[in-house]
C-alpha cells in the first residue's frame, strides 16, 4: 500500500477549528431560531382557534336563520 | 400480493445472515484500509504541531503581503483552492453537529 501522506499542520488546524468553529455557530443558531419559531406557532395555534371560532359562529347563525 | 411478500420475508430472514456476511466481507478490507490512511491523514493536531500550523498561517498572510501568492500556478492555486473548500466543508459537519440534525433548522 502507498504510504499515507503526511498533511501539513496548518490543513489539520484549520480543518479542526473549523469543525469546532461550526459546532459553536450551529449552537448558537438553533438556540437563537428555536423561540423564534415556537412563538410563530404559538400565534398561529390562537390564530386558528380564533378562525374556528368565527367559522363555527358563522355556520350556527346560517343554521339559525330560517327560525329567527 | 401477501404471498409474494410472505415469500420475500422468509426468504430474507433465510439468507439473512448470509446477507449480512457478504456485507461484512465486503466492507472489511475497505474499512482497514480507511483505517490505515484515516489515523495519520485525519487525525487531529498534536500540541506540537499546533505552532507549526500558527507559523505557516503567519507565512502565508506574509505570502499574501510580499504579491508571491500571485506567483502560484494555475495547478498550485486550483489544488489550493480544493483543499481550501475542503476544510470549509468541515466547517459545515460542524454545523450539523451543532443543531443535532442534518436536515436543515429543525427549530
Amino acid at each position: 500500500m502507498i504510504p499515507p501522506v503526511q498533511v501539513s499542520p496548518l490543513i489539520k488546524f484549520t480543518r479542526y477549528s473549523a469543525l469546532l468553529v461550526g459546532m459553536i455557530y450551529g449552537k448558537k443558531r438553533y438556540d437563537y431560531l428555536k423561540p423564534i419559531a415556537e412563538e410563530e406557532r404559538r400565534v398561529e395555534a390562537a390564530e386558528k382557534k380564533k378562525r374556528e371560532e368565527l367559522e363555527r359562529i358563522a355556520k350556527e347563525l346560517a343554521e339559525g336563520s330560517p327560525s329567527v | 400480493m401477501a404471498k409474494a411478500a410472505q415469500g420475500l420475508v422468509q426468504r430474507l430472514v433465510q439468507r439473512g445472515p448470509e446477507l449480512i456476511g457478504a456485507a461484512v466481507t465486503y466492507s472489511k478490507p475497505r474499512l482497514a484500509t480507511f483505517w490505515y490512511y484515516a489515523k495519520v491523514e485525519l487525525a487531529p493536531p498534536t500540541p506540537a504541531e499546533i505552532p507549526r500550523a500558527i507559523d505557516s498561517m503567519k507565512g502565508l498572510v506574509r505570502a499574501f503581503q510580499s504579491g508571491r501568492l500571485a506567483q502560484l500556478t494555475v495547478k498550485d492555486a486550483l489544488r489550493n483552492g480544493l483543499v481550501a473548500t475542503e476544510v470549509l466543508m468541515w466547517f459545515y459537519i460542524g454545523e450539523i453537529i451543532g443543531k443535532r440534525g442534518i436536515i436543515g433548522y429543525n427549530v
